[in-house]
């Protein structure tokens, strides 16, 4: 009698076509993604039917807080935790290389709006090393007084501490002046330096600016997108927040000459 | 990793090459282009986020010549306020947590005599269904209605583009034409959020707009004359008043 003799067979299986399938997927992702761009605190925007996409360049966000969701200590106000304005600029075409060169620009002209109306003691001045970590922060929102305390930290503190929404020093004011030709207040300084580089950029050349061609030629549709047809300028509000607080930042913008601008929302079908 | 594995060819023979398959296991590759892709898609937006333009009148001082006088027979006002309970908080459904808005409208100048109130009443938006046939309520009734023309119009395009008579280029234009065309009675909104009013309420009216084809509407704070408006409404219906206390960052 013969036994029947089991071939031992080998597990092993060929990942070669697998692997190769997972390298093009890889490859998908890595070249369609765009990444989630940080930023202090989570808003849900509301849905609407308009298809209307958000451009990746030549953008300026303005981000409004919303009221407290999580879980809230005791002795908070969940509301005030509301209403704190964040900025973030995004670069010209070629976002990444560009995005640091604009939020200089910016962060230079703001703070020569501010200490041309700030009182003697007040004024701020900048190391180049603070300048470095603000074009490397993705959204900033400080009153300016604070600007030079905040950027000599590690950029994981400064994460930290704009995270926090009950610090006094997170948000850029916002409050009173209905004058564009008066003291303005930090948000009015933000438009104005926003409005002056953007036209800068539109009118002047390129060398007077200190760019090259080519980075002049990226920021190119940046005033059109913030005078004329509104794109440049969007606003990014929490469903819940009350109209109250998204109504002061209307009327600052409107004080501003900054009239079209879009907000930001979610897609919905157009219900039938 | 590469492994190298013996041919199994039975005896050996003395002197002669060994023959070798040279395989490689690509499962810790395979592993790895996992997670890089977990990696990916997990801190990627493939959804991109809409955005709806608005422009908003300018702050400055105009003459008056130069304003744009909305006939007074075709302005429509609607007033955004929430529901309130007894202690002046905002109301909330139960089910979904959102806050209860109503809609109050009046057509042409308010009456600031207070004798007859023209403001109605209507619940904030959306469609319900009785016995099986849609029927609008709140602000695309009222829009539906007062936009008639234009949007007799429009569906007939609709209709026209959903049977691929024309393409969606040529409906777009045309309804866009359509939406401004000045032979029509097309009403001027007027569209003032309460103080609580939520952000989400007020992105809803602004859609409403679009999907009712007014050409013409902007944003305003409710007036003084507003607020006694609606206080006389109350008073008149019954409803209890209970102005809430407006918040400090408030403009009005």
């Amino acid at each position: 009698m013969g036994k029947v003799k089991i071939k031992k067979k080998s597990t092993f299986i060929d990942m070669t076509a697998m692997s190769d399938v997972t390298v093009l997927l890889l490859t998908f992702f890595m070249l369609t993604s765009t990444f989630l761009q940080k930023e202090p605190t989570i808003v849900y925007t509301p849905s609407s039917v308009s298809e209307e996409k958000v451009p990746v360049n030549n953008l300026v966000t303005i981000l409004v807080s919303s009221a407290d969701k999580g879980k809230v200590k005791e002795g908070q106000d969940p509301t005030a935790a509301e209403g704190k304005i964040f900025i973030s600029f995004s670069g010209g075409i070629d976002s990444t290389q560009t995005a640091p060169i604009i939020r200089g620009m910016m962060l230079d002209e703001a703070v020569k709006v501010y200490n041309s109306q700030a009182k003697e003691g007040k004024k701020i001045a900048l190391t180049p090393e603070q300048r470095k970590v603000f074009t490397e922060t993705n959204m900033m929102g400080t009153p300016f007084e604070y600007l030079p305390t905040l950027l000599s930290k590690t950029l994981t503190e400064i994460d930290k501490e704009q995270g926090d929404m009950y610090n006094p020093y997170t948000g850029i004011p916002i409050d009173g002046n209905k004058d564009k030709n008066g003291h303005l207040n930090d948000f009015q300084i933000w438009c104005r330096a926003i409005y002056t580089v953007s036209k800068d950029l539109h009118d002047k050349n390129a060398t007077d600016l200190g760019l090259t061609q080519e980075e002049a030629k990226a920021f190119g549709d940046l005033y059109n997108a913030i005078t004329k047809d509104g794109t440049g300028l969007a606003i990014k509000a929490d469903k819940d927040t009350p109209f109250a607080t998204i109504e002061t930042v209307f009327d600052n913008l409107q004080t501003m000459s900054l009239n079209k601008f879009s907000l930001l929302t979610a897609l919905t079908s157009e219900e039938e | 990793m590469a492994e190298v594995a013996e041919h199994d060819s039975g005896k050996k023979k003395k002197g002669a090459q060994k023959k070798m398959t040279i395989r490689v296991d690509f499962t810790p590759m395979v592993d790895m282009n996992m997670l890089l892709i977990t990696f990916f898609m997990l801190c990627t937006t493939m959804i991109k986020s809409q955005t709806l333009q608005i422009t908003l009148p300018t702050n400055e001082k105009l003459q008056k010549e130069q304003q744009n006088q909305a006939k007074k027979s075709e302005a429509i006002t609607l007033i955004l306020d929430t529901e309130y309970n007894a202690d002046g908080t905002p109301k909330h459904d139960e089910e979904t947590g959102k806050t209860i808005h109503n809609v109050y409208w009046y057509q042409g100048l308010p009456d600031t005599t207070f004798q007859v109130n023209l403001l109605a009443k209507e619940s904030f938006i959306g469609d319900t269904r009785e016995n099986g046939v849609k029927v609008q309520q709140g602000i695309r009734k009222i829009l539906r209605e007062q936009n008639k023309d234009v949007m007799a119009n429009y569906l007939e395009l609709k209709e026209k583009w959903k049977n691929r008579e024309i393409s969606k280029e040529t409906f777009d234009s045309l309804a866009k034409k359509n939406a401004a065309d000045s032979t029509l009675t097309r009403p001027v909104v007027i569209i003032k959020p309460g103080p609580n009013t939520t952000y989400e309420a007020l992105i809803n009216t602004l859609d409403e707009m679009q999907i009712n084809q007014i050409a013409r509407y902007s944003i305003q704070m409710p007036t003084h004359v507003d607020t006694l408006l609606l206080e006389n409404f109350q008073a008149r219906t019954g409803e209890t008043v209970i102005r809430p206390t407006i918040r400090q960052n408030a403009v009005y």
